[in-house]
Protein backbone atom coordinates (compact mmCIF):
# COMPACT_ATOMS: atom_id res chain seq x y z
CA UNK A 1 0.00 0.00 0.00
CA UNK A 2 1.49 3.37 -0.94
CA UNK A 3 2.43 5.81 1.78
CA UNK A 4 1.52 9.48 1.88
CA UNK A 5 3.15 12.43 3.57
CA UNK A 6 1.76 15.83 4.42
CA UNK A 7 3.79 18.77 3.12
CA UNK A 8 2.44 22.19 4.07
CA UNK A 9 -0.97 20.59 4.48
CA UNK A 10 -0.90 18.88 1.08
CA UNK A 11 -1.15 15.07 0.89
CA UNK A 12 1.68 13.79 -1.29
CA UNK A 13 2.46 10.20 -2.24
CA UNK A 14 5.96 9.04 -1.39
CA UNK A 15 8.29 8.47 -4.30
CA UNK A 16 9.79 5.03 -4.85
CA UNK A 17 13.03 6.32 -3.36
CA UNK A 18 11.23 7.69 -0.31
CA UNK A 19 9.31 4.42 0.09
CA UNK A 20 12.59 2.48 0.07
CA UNK A 21 14.14 4.85 2.61
CA UNK A 22 11.11 4.53 4.90
CA UNK A 23 11.15 0.73 4.55
CA UNK A 24 14.79 0.74 5.63
CA UNK A 25 14.05 3.00 8.60
CA UNK A 26 11.20 0.82 9.78
CA UNK A 27 13.25 -2.36 9.32
CA UNK A 28 16.08 -0.86 11.38
CA UNK A 29 13.60 0.16 14.07
CA UNK A 30 12.17 -3.35 14.18
CA UNK A 31 15.64 -4.91 14.27
CA UNK A 32 16.56 -2.78 17.27
CA UNK A 33 13.56 -3.78 19.36
CA UNK A 34 15.46 -6.14 21.65
CA UNK A 35 18.31 -3.67 22.16
CA UNK A 36 15.81 -0.98 23.17
CA UNK A 37 14.06 -3.39 25.53
CA UNK A 38 17.38 -4.29 27.14
CA UNK A 39 18.26 -0.61 27.49
CA UNK A 40 14.91 -0.01 29.21
CA UNK A 41 15.51 -2.97 31.50
CA UNK A 42 18.92 -1.62 32.51
CA UNK A 43 17.50 1.87 33.06
CA UNK A 44 14.79 0.50 35.34
CA UNK A 45 17.34 -1.74 37.10
CA UNK A 46 19.67 1.22 37.65
CA UNK A 47 16.85 3.29 39.11
CA UNK A 48 15.99 0.50 41.54
CA UNK A 49 19.64 0.20 42.56
CA UNK A 50 19.83 3.97 43.15
CA UNK A 51 16.83 3.73 45.45
CA UNK A 52 18.82 1.47 47.78
CA UNK A 53 22.32 2.90 47.31
CA UNK A 54 22.26 4.54 50.71
CA UNK A 55 22.28 1.10 52.33
CA UNK A 56 25.86 0.82 51.03
CA UNK A 57 27.06 3.84 53.02
CA UNK A 58 29.74 2.99 55.54
CA UNK A 59 27.62 4.09 58.50
CA UNK A 60 24.60 1.97 57.48
CA UNK A 61 24.28 -1.77 58.03
CA UNK A 62 22.91 -3.59 54.99
CA UNK A 63 20.79 -6.65 55.71
CA UNK A 64 21.47 -9.95 53.97
CA UNK A 65 18.11 -9.66 52.22
CA UNK A 66 19.04 -6.25 50.83
CA UNK A 67 22.45 -7.52 49.74
CA UNK A 68 20.76 -10.39 47.89
CA UNK A 69 18.18 -8.06 46.32
CA UNK A 70 20.82 -5.68 45.02
CA UNK A 71 22.93 -8.54 43.66
CA UNK A 72 19.87 -9.96 41.88
CA UNK A 73 19.28 -6.56 40.31
CA UNK A 74 22.86 -6.37 39.10
CA UNK A 75 22.62 -9.90 37.68
CA UNK A 76 19.23 -9.39 36.05
CA UNK A 77 20.33 -8.43 32.49
CA UNK A 78 22.52 -11.54 32.42
CA UNK A 79 19.50 -13.78 33.03
CA UNK A 80 17.97 -12.82 29.68
CA UNK A 81 18.46 -15.63 27.17
CA UNK A 82 20.35 -14.88 23.99
CA UNK A 83 17.35 -15.86 21.89
CA UNK A 84 14.87 -13.83 23.94
CA UNK A 85 12.61 -11.46 22.04
CA UNK A 86 11.87 -7.86 22.96
CA UNK A 87 8.55 -9.04 24.40
CA UNK A 88 10.43 -11.59 26.53
CA UNK A 89 12.67 -8.82 27.86
CA UNK A 90 9.67 -6.60 28.63
CA UNK A 91 8.17 -9.49 30.59
CA UNK A 92 11.20 -10.06 32.84
CA UNK A 93 10.20 -10.21 36.51
CA UNK A 94 12.19 -7.92 38.76
CA UNK A 95 13.18 -9.11 42.26
CA UNK A 96 11.03 -7.89 45.12
CA UNK A 97 12.51 -5.22 47.35
CA UNK A 98 12.81 -6.53 50.95
CA UNK B 1 -19.16 48.30 29.95
CA UNK B 2 -16.03 50.22 29.22
CA UNK B 3 -12.58 49.28 30.44
CA UNK B 4 -12.41 49.81 34.15
CA UNK B 5 -8.73 49.22 34.62
CA UNK B 6 -5.83 48.89 32.21
CA UNK B 7 -2.25 49.02 33.26
CA UNK B 8 0.85 46.89 32.85
CA UNK B 9 -0.46 44.21 35.21
CA UNK B 10 -4.11 43.55 34.50
CA UNK B 11 -7.19 44.19 32.44
CA UNK B 12 -10.41 44.04 34.41
CA UNK B 13 -14.04 44.01 33.21
CA UNK B 14 -13.17 44.73 29.59
CA UNK B 15 -15.71 43.62 26.97
CA UNK B 16 -13.86 44.73 23.85
CA UNK B 17 -10.56 46.10 22.68
CA UNK B 18 -9.65 48.43 19.91
CA UNK B 19 -6.15 47.91 18.59
CA UNK B 20 -3.10 47.46 20.76
CA UNK B 21 0.32 47.86 19.26
CA UNK B 22 3.80 47.27 20.53
CA UNK B 23 2.95 44.41 22.90
CA UNK B 24 4.18 41.55 20.71
CA UNK B 25 2.04 38.91 19.09
CA UNK B 26 1.43 35.21 18.71
CA UNK B 27 0.66 34.62 15.06
CA UNK B 28 -1.04 31.47 13.80
CA UNK B 29 0.78 30.40 10.64
CA UNK B 30 -0.46 26.97 9.59
CA UNK B 31 -2.09 23.71 10.63
CA UNK B 32 -0.91 20.29 9.46
CA UNK B 33 -3.52 17.56 9.83
CA UNK B 34 -2.37 13.96 9.84
CA UNK B 35 -4.36 11.43 7.87
CA UNK B 36 -2.48 8.12 7.85
CA UNK B 37 0.60 10.21 7.08
CA UNK B 38 4.15 8.91 7.04
CA UNK B 39 5.38 12.38 7.99
CA UNK B 40 4.26 15.97 8.46
CA UNK B 41 6.56 18.53 6.87
CA UNK B 42 6.46 22.30 6.98
CA UNK B 43 8.63 23.94 4.36
CA UNK B 44 7.12 27.40 4.27
CA UNK B 45 6.79 30.02 6.96
CA UNK B 46 10.05 29.42 8.81
CA UNK B 47 11.63 32.77 8.03
CA UNK B 48 13.25 35.75 9.68
CA UNK B 49 9.79 37.24 10.27
CA UNK B 50 9.65 35.64 13.71
CA UNK B 51 12.33 35.18 16.34
CA UNK B 52 10.60 32.13 17.79
CA UNK B 53 8.28 29.47 16.43
CA UNK B 54 5.95 27.25 18.43
CA UNK B 55 4.63 23.92 17.17
CA UNK B 56 1.65 22.57 19.11
CA UNK B 57 0.86 18.86 18.89
CA UNK B 58 -2.77 17.98 19.44
CA UNK B 59 -3.67 14.32 19.93
CA UNK B 60 -1.35 12.73 17.41
CA UNK B 61 -2.38 9.07 17.28
CA UNK B 62 0.10 6.47 15.98
CA UNK B 63 -0.83 3.57 13.74
CA UNK B 64 1.88 1.44 15.39
CA UNK B 65 3.59 1.46 18.76
CA UNK B 66 6.25 4.05 18.08
CA UNK B 67 7.91 7.32 19.10
CA UNK B 68 7.39 10.84 17.79
CA UNK B 69 10.52 12.41 16.30
CA UNK B 70 11.51 15.53 14.40
CA UNK B 71 14.37 16.98 12.40
CA UNK B 72 15.05 20.19 10.54
CA UNK B 73 16.40 21.24 7.18
CA UNK B 74 18.62 24.00 5.87
CA UNK B 75 17.75 23.32 2.23
CA UNK B 76 14.02 23.93 2.20
CA UNK B 77 13.10 20.34 2.97
CA UNK B 78 15.15 18.56 0.33
CA UNK B 79 16.72 16.65 3.20
CA UNK B 80 16.30 16.54 6.97
CA UNK B 81 19.32 15.93 9.18
CA UNK B 82 20.96 18.93 10.82
CA UNK B 83 23.65 18.06 13.36
CA UNK B 84 22.23 18.37 16.87
CA UNK B 85 23.22 17.85 20.48
CA UNK B 86 20.28 17.20 22.78
CA UNK B 87 19.12 15.95 26.17
CA UNK B 88 16.11 13.84 27.03
CA UNK B 89 14.41 12.94 30.29
CA UNK B 90 10.95 11.94 31.32
CA UNK B 91 8.65 11.32 34.22
CA UNK B 92 6.30 8.37 33.92
CA UNK B 93 3.53 6.87 35.99
CA UNK B 94 1.67 3.62 35.43
CA UNK B 95 -2.11 3.71 35.25
CA UNK B 96 -2.18 0.95 37.88
CA UNK B 97 0.04 3.11 40.13
CA UNK B 98 2.67 0.37 39.99
CA UNK B 99 5.63 2.58 39.16
CA UNK B 100 6.40 6.28 39.10
CA UNK B 101 9.89 7.33 38.01
CA UNK B 102 11.98 10.16 36.62
CA UNK B 103 14.67 9.07 34.19
CA UNK B 104 17.33 10.59 31.98
CA UNK B 105 17.32 8.37 28.91
CA UNK B 106 20.71 8.14 27.18
CA UNK B 107 19.07 6.19 24.38
CA UNK B 108 17.03 9.22 23.42
CA UNK B 109 19.64 12.00 23.43
CA UNK B 110 22.04 13.09 20.69
CA UNK B 111 25.69 14.10 20.64
CA UNK B 112 26.39 15.77 17.33
CA UNK B 113 24.04 13.48 15.46
CA UNK B 114 22.01 14.04 12.32
CA UNK B 115 19.43 11.40 13.30
CA UNK B 116 15.82 12.32 13.98
CA UNK B 117 15.30 13.62 17.51
CA UNK B 118 12.98 11.93 19.99
CA UNK B 119 10.05 13.88 21.39
CA UNK B 120 8.62 10.87 23.26
CA UNK B 121 10.52 8.38 25.37
CA UNK B 122 8.83 4.99 25.38
CA UNK B 123 6.58 3.61 22.67
CA UNK B 124 3.26 5.34 22.27
CA UNK B 125 0.33 2.98 22.50
CA UNK B 126 -1.36 2.42 19.16
CA UNK B 127 -3.92 -0.22 20.06
CA UNK B 128 -6.04 2.04 22.25
CA UNK B 129 -8.05 4.38 20.06
CA UNK B 130 -8.06 7.06 22.74
CA UNK B 131 -4.26 7.05 23.22
CA UNK B 132 -2.27 9.97 21.80
CA UNK B 133 0.52 12.48 22.31
CA UNK B 134 0.08 16.19 22.84
CA UNK B 135 2.59 18.89 23.62
CA UNK B 136 4.66 21.63 22.11
CA UNK B 137 8.06 22.48 20.66
CA UNK B 138 9.70 25.91 20.66
CA UNK B 139 12.31 26.64 17.99
CA UNK B 140 14.31 29.79 18.56
CA UNK B 141 15.45 32.11 15.78
CA UNK B 142 15.81 29.48 13.06
CA UNK B 143 16.86 32.08 10.51
CA UNK B 144 19.92 33.20 12.46
CA UNK B 145 23.17 32.99 10.56
CA UNK B 146 25.15 33.87 13.68
CA UNK B 147 23.99 31.42 16.34
CA UNK B 148 23.14 27.76 16.76
CA UNK B 149 19.39 27.03 16.83
CA UNK B 150 17.97 26.05 20.20
CA UNK B 151 14.77 24.13 20.77
CA UNK B 152 12.85 22.95 23.82
CA UNK B 153 9.96 20.50 23.82
CA UNK B 154 7.53 19.10 26.33
CA UNK B 155 5.11 16.33 25.38
CA UNK B 156 2.80 14.00 27.23
CA UNK B 157 1.70 10.67 25.86
CA UNK B 158 0.05 7.37 26.62
CA UNK B 159 2.82 4.79 26.57
CA UNK B 160 2.32 1.14 25.78
CA UNK B 161 1.57 -0.45 29.16
CA UNK B 162 -0.42 1.69 29.59
CA UNK B 163 1.31 4.47 31.44
CA UNK B 164 1.57 8.23 31.28
CA UNK B 165 4.86 9.75 30.26
CA UNK B 166 5.87 13.43 30.33
CA UNK B 167 8.88 13.98 28.07
CA UNK B 168 11.37 16.83 28.09
CA UNK B 169 13.69 17.21 25.14
CA UNK B 170 15.96 20.17 24.45
CA UNK B 171 19.09 20.97 22.54
CA UNK B 172 20.52 22.89 19.67
CA UNK B 173 21.12 22.40 16.00
CA UNK B 174 24.79 23.08 15.64
CA UNK B 175 24.65 25.16 12.51
CA UNK B 176 24.84 28.83 11.61
CA UNK B 177 22.90 28.16 8.42
CA UNK B 178 19.28 29.22 8.49
CA UNK B 179 16.81 26.45 9.26
CA UNK B 180 13.88 26.75 6.86
CA UNK B 181 11.93 23.49 7.12
CA UNK B 182 10.91 21.00 9.78
CA UNK B 183 9.57 17.45 9.65
CA UNK B 184 7.75 15.29 12.20
CA UNK B 185 7.32 11.54 11.92
CA UNK B 186 7.13 8.34 13.93
CA UNK B 187 9.91 5.83 14.38
CA UNK B 188 7.71 3.35 12.54
CA UNK B 189 4.31 3.45 10.89
CA UNK B 190 2.01 6.33 10.09
CA UNK B 191 0.51 9.13 12.11
CA UNK B 192 -3.15 8.16 11.95
CA UNK B 193 -4.62 11.47 13.02
CA UNK B 194 -4.05 14.67 14.94
CA UNK B 195 -2.79 18.15 14.17
CA UNK B 196 0.36 20.22 14.46
CA UNK B 197 -0.25 23.96 14.64
CA UNK B 198 2.55 26.37 13.85
CA UNK B 199 2.76 29.80 15.46
CA UNK B 200 5.25 32.60 15.14
CA UNK B 201 6.16 34.85 18.04
CA UNK B 202 6.92 38.46 17.26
Amino acid sequence: MPRYKMVNGERVQLTAEEEAARDAEEAAWEAGAKDRAMANLRTKRNNLLKETDYYALSDVTMTDAMTTYRQELRDLPGTVADDATAADVDAVTFPTKP
Amino acid sequence: MSIIKLNNRAVKDATAFGSITGLGNLVFISRSTASSSSSLSITSGLTSTHKEYIFVFNNLHPASNSNLQFQTSTNGGSSYGVTATTTFFYASHQENDGEAIVTYNTGRDHAQSTDFIYLTGDNMEASASDASVSGYLHLFEPSSTTFVKHYISNTDHVADGPYQQNNYSAGYFNTTSAINAIQFKLTTGNIDSGTIDMYGVL
